[in-house]
């Protein structure tokens, strides 16, 4: 970054000044406070000191010369911004001739940022500074809507975003995290402060919302016995992390699982318009990755039904570490066609996830642990510790009903208590 | 003048002539010249290579000649957007002035201002001005200034006939002669107020001369084809003024060759008119003129051979300029070269 | 330095007077400017003080007088002209619109017009619809003219001598209801700076910007607004439409998240639906809640005195449509 040292106010009717001398060169180091530049008007001569540290890039206004009060007359530190555009020859050299000024075709600069729809839910009016308010400071815009309405109001402004602020902490996002538990740090007293958003969490919160806002989300779920696959997983433990460097999780059953149920029910893995469903000839599949609890990002593993489980498993780890690593690319990020929220870290019994437009389905997987399932034999039917997970599935109820998703999910059960995965552990790790 | 040393002349008739031999080669040179130029313009806007519009002046080329020659440095002349002939009368380059009809960078004004706006302060040429009659109380304030500062510079200014008839040509005379203002009223009668005759849609038979007396001036009206009529009567005026005696109208009777401009082929005129003009071809008026005053056939082909040389170079100079940079589009809308409208 | 009560009349003269004093190259015209002492009587004792070379009275001849103006600043003087009614610029609108505005940019510079047309604008006289109106706006959205409307004796002579030094043409509005207006004006020379706006009073509520005659009605509603409704509200005398303040502008709204405009104007196309806009587009995040224009309703001023009070907003108007859309 580079600092331009403007020709400063001299006195309330001065306009401009004549740079007397300069007291460094193109090229000193400067230390904030020294004495840069000695400046007359027809009121008073000055030294003017600088306010920043760097190094002397250019100097724009020579001794001798006049600028005009807010001219830049030197460039300290970093970059030099960018110069003027080169003047014609000045006809008459009379009066200074103005600096280039503003693009022509941005005389009024229009902000880049974007901060939420103006409507919320239960179409409640937001004001742009409280949208932004509430983006800036994570805001619970449910919450604050359902208060809003129940006072008989139909806006937020700034006083409400502020008020709310004061009374409740700030939410995290609805993020699932695939793998060990991983804690930032010890919880943090409560202190009141404004957590901005980052830049991940900007760019997704507002497409959570709109998702949200515009698909009817339906949630099923099913319980799946994962002793079978537990058993397997145990067993190539060791292999696997020799192997391939780090450790196998159910996730990578659960994805060729996945595209295996997709195979019978390719509705699922399909892109709503609004009027027709576009079914996938492919199955890329998008895994959710949470960052730290620092937002959300769901990469694409591409042509996921080719994959076997080592090699899904293999493909999820590179997205997860570019995803932690900030590497990830826009060819990482876009065509996916169905999405696996995998929530297991902390134990959760189920999550209802949120569709990533415009695919039309999503699964979530939850805590998988030992719990009490009952065999029927012959002898009678008998209590068990079983791998109990919940594999549940948000779907977009315009595209296919509870019916179809229901099967899909009674499907991608049997296959993952059914299939025959040491085999396919064992011909190709 | 000396007759008999000047190679230029093979007898001596010149005795009484008040004119002289070198201010009636520059009469001629600048009529051809003005003639030249303004037929390249014509032939450059058919080429697409002058664009929008192109006001000419040919046929007319006497009164500008005859007034440029009479000007002195420091005297300011102010013209409409038929001004390419008083641009160069007054001295301004050609290839200046068809780079500006070109649009180029090389224009006087580097494509900014066009064909309508021919300025150059260095030749005295204050503007070229595209709304009838605005430039005429403009002029007015240019000679308030000399009489205010005591300086003895005139300021002419060039319009139509039809210009006479719009409201600022009455308020500037009235000003002009209420406050006596060293200014000298030219109007250029070519008998059509753009595509209509003049006599149409005026009161009077005479637009300016039949005027003056409206304005405590006296009715001066002259042929305007005739560069030695011109030149003596812009002479007198010149001097009037500059004398502090007050402005002149002076109403030059002309005829324009082509259309008013572009591509109008000026077919609204009555047969046989265009025909009856061109006999008094300003341009075949004084080279007859130079003959009779005993230059050689030598000395008038070498200013015509000259001049088609001079613009021709000038056509080279300007298609070969580029047009200007792009960063002039917001240059200079304030005087200190800028356009900031907010900070 | 000493300080003495001014009227805003005799402002005028003073501001005339100190840059004639300074340059002898500022001279003076207009139609019942010199003897007569200007129909306002605001130019009263400039032709005693510098002469009839100097300050000269005009036939009525609008175009001439511009024209004259216009001709006299691009050959070497600093001419202040004088246009007595703001409704008549459309008679001279030429000069303004076509030829002061385009001639540096259209010669390249070749030539410039420093030329200060100085107008008795605004209504509240009982004129009628001819003598009356607002129009700053008329002349804000010609490139390449500067414009100012001072509100108070001081600024009055700090702009007309920022509008006569500076190189451009400058459309200096006066305000004929403003004229017996007083304030305090230091003793000296007083040069201010164009385009600069002016934060009359703090507030943290809303921003009004207003100009003009409608300066002192907006600090007179912010006034009654805090005592009364316990609304804090922000004046900004704009001041100078050409160059814009903008950054005092956007600064303050930035602060309270609410903008009023307070516009003489008729409404369609006035100075504050150009602020509006670009309130709403650089600092869009910023806003609480929708921008408000208050100004004449868009007919033409009538001349019966009470109807002419009614059209034109005033304080407790102000105060209404602020309290009412702040509360909503």
């Amino acid at each position: 970054m580079s600092d331009t040292v403007l020709m400063p106010q001299l006195g309330e009717t001065v306009t401009e000044g004549k740079i007397l001398a300069w007291f460094k060169s193109v090229g000193d180091e400067i230390k904030e406070g020294d004495n840069l530049f000695e400046v007359e008007t027809d009121k008073v001569t000055i030294e003017i000191q600088a306010v920043v540290s760097g190094r002397l890039n250019e100097i724009r206004v020579s001794a001798g010369d006049v600028a005009k009060v807010g001219a830049i007359v030197a460039v300290i530190g970093g970059e030099s911004p960018a110069k003027a555009a080169p003047q014609p020859e000045a006809e008459q050299a009379a009066a200074p001739k103005a600096a280039p000024w503003r693009n022509p075709f941005e005389e009024v600069s229009t902000p880049k940022e974007r901060y939420g729809p103006a409507k919320g839910p239960g179409d409640i009016r937001i004001t742009p500074l409280a949208r932004r308010l509430i983006a800036q400071n994570n805001v619970d815009i449910l919450r604050l809507a359902a208060e809003v309405k129940q006072r008989g109001g139909s806006r937020v402004d700034e006083r409400v975003v502020r008020s709310a602020m004061a009374t409740s902490p700030p939410t995290s996002a609805h993020a699932p995290a695939p793998d060990a538990p991983r804690y930032a740090s010890p919880p943090a007293p409560l202190s009141g402060q404004t957590i901005t958003l980052n830049a991940v969490r900007l760019k997704t919160a507002d497409r959570l919302a709109e998702n949200w806002r515009t698909i009817p989300h339906v949630f099923q779920a099913i319980e799946v016995d994962f002793t079978a696959i537990d058993r397997v997983r145990r067993k190539c433990k060791r292999a696997f992390q020799e192997a391939h460097g780090f450790s196998l999780t159910y996730l990578p059953f659960i994805a060729r699982a996945t595209c295996l149920a997709i195979l019978a029910f390719p509705q699922v893995n399909a892109r709503f318009d609004g009027k027709s469903l576009s079914l996938s000839p492919t199955v890329n599949l998008g895994v959710a990755v949470d960052l730290s609890h620092n937002g959300l990002v769901v990469p694409v593993v591409r042509s996921a039904e080719d994959l076997t489980v080592a090699g899904l498993a293999k493909a999820m780890r590179r997205l997860i570490d570019k995803a932690r690593t900030g590497k990830l690319g826009p060819d990482d990020l876009s065509g996916g066609t169905y999405s696996i929220s995998n929530n297991g870290a902390f134990g959760t019994t189920f999550t209802a996830p949120i569709i990533n437009a415009p695919q039309v389905a999503i699964l979530s997987s939850d805590a998988i642990k030992l719990k009490p399932a009952i065999v029927s034999t012959a002898e009678g039917d008998f209590v068990v510790p079983r791998m109990i997970g919940v594999v549940g599935q948000s779907f977009d109820h315009r595209a296919f009903d509870g019916a179809y998703s229901a099967a899909f999910l009674s499907a991608l059960k049997r296959i993952l208590e059914e299939r025959n995965w040491g085999d396919e552990l064992a011909e190709n790790s | 003048m000396a007759s008999g040393s000047n190679p230029a002349v093979q007898s001596a008739p010149l005795s009484n002539d008040d004119i002289g031999l070198e201010r009636r080669l520059e009469l001629f040179r600048l009529q051809v010249e003005i003639r030249d130029c303004e037929k390249r313009a014509h032939d450059l806007f058919f080429q697409n290579l002058i664009k929008g519009t192109s006001h000419l002046s040919i046929g007319q080329e006497a009164i500008a000649a005859g007034f440029g020659v009479a000007m002195q440095k420091g005297d300011k002349s102010f013209c409409t957007y038929r001004g390419h002939a008083h641009t160069l009368a007054r001295g301004a380059s050609m290839e200046g002035l068809l780079g500006e009809l070109m649009l180029r960078d090389v224009g006087l004004m580097r494509g900014k201002g066009g064909s309508m706006h021919l300025t150059s302060v260095e030749h005295d040429v204050y503007g070229s001005y595209a709304i009838i009659g605005a430039h005429l109380p403009i002029a007015c304030g240019s000679a308030w200034r000399a009489q205010y500062l005591g300086e003895k510079d005139v300021s002419v200014v060039f319009f139509g006939d039809g210009t006479t008839n719009i409201g600022a040509f009455h308020e500037a005379l009235n000003f002009a002669a209420v406050w006596k203002l060293p200014v000298i009223f030219v109007c250029e009668n070519n008998l059509y107020m753009e595509y209509t005759p003049i006599g149409d849609v005026t009161a009077v038979k005479h637009p300016a001369a039949d005027r003056a007396a409206s304005y405590g001036l006296e009715r001066i009206l002259v042929d305007g084809n005739d560069a030695d009529v011109v030149y003596r009567t812009a002479q007198v005026a010149i001097e009037k003024a500059r004398r502090c005696e007050g402005p002149s109208l002076i109403e030059c009777l002309t005829y324009r060759h082509s259309g008013h401009s572009r591509a109008d082929p000026g077919k609204y005129r009555p047969p046989g008119e265009l025909e009856e003009w061109l006999k008094r071809d300003p341009v075949i008026i004084y080279r007859q003129r130079l003959k009779d005053f005993g230059v050689t056939d030598d000395t008038i082909t070498g200013i015509e051979t000259e001049s088609k040389r001079k613009v021709d170079a000038a056509t080279a100079t300007a298609k070969a300029s580029p047009p200007a940079p792009v960063e002039i589009l917001t240059t200079d809308v304030y005087a200190d070269g800028g356009w900031a409208w907010r900070n | 330095m000493g300080v003495a009560e001014l009227s805003y009349r005799d402002a005028v003269i003073r501001g005339i007077a100190q840059e004639m004093d300074r340059d002898n190259r500022v001279v003076f015209l207009g139609e019942d400017i010199g003897k007569a002492g200007g129909v306002f009587k605001s130019t009263v004792g400039l032709y005693e003080k510098f002469g009839p070379l100097r300050v000269r009275d005009t036939p009525i001849s609008e175009q001439a007088i511009l024209g004259a103006a216009m001709g006299a600043a691009m050959t070497g003087l600093r001419p202040i002209a004088e246009i007595m009614f703001s409704d008549f610029l459309a008679v001279c609108f030429d000069y303004v619109a076509n030829e002061m505005s385009k001639l540096h940019y259209m010669t390249n510079g070749q030539l410039s017009c420093p030329v200060v047309i100085r107008t008795g604008n605004g209504g509240g006289a009982r004129f009628g619809a001819q003598h009356s109106q607002s129009v700053e706006n008329w002349t804000m959205m010609i490139p390449g003219v500067k414009v100012v409307a001072p509100s108070s004796p001081v600024d009055v002579i700090g702009l007309m001598a920022a509008a006569v030094r500076d190189p451009d043409p400058v459309v200096f509005h006066e305000h004929k209801s403003l004229y017996a207006t007083k304030g305090e004006v230091p003793d000296g020379v007083i040069v201010d700076t164009l385009g600069t706006a002016k934060i009359l009073r703090a507030g943290g509520d809303c921003t009004i910007v207003a100009l003009a005659l409608m300066v002192p009605r907006a600090l007179e509603a912010a006034a009654t607004l805090a005592s009364e409704h316990g609304i804090d509200a922000e004046v900004i005398d704009v001041r100078s439409l050409v160059p814009l303040d903008t950054q005092t502008i956007l600064g303050s709204v930035s602060k309270t998240g609410r903008l009023f405009t307070v516009e003489e104007n008729p409404r369609l196309c006035g100075w504050g639906a150009e602020i509006a806009s670009i309130v709403a587009d650089e600092i869009f995040w910023d806003l609480d809640g929708p921008i408000v224009r208050i100004t004449t309703p868009h007919i033409p001023l009538p001349a019966a005195d009470h109807l002419e009070d009614l059209a034109l907003p005033s304080a407790a108007r102000i105060v209404d449509k602020v309290r009412r859309v702040l509360k909503a």
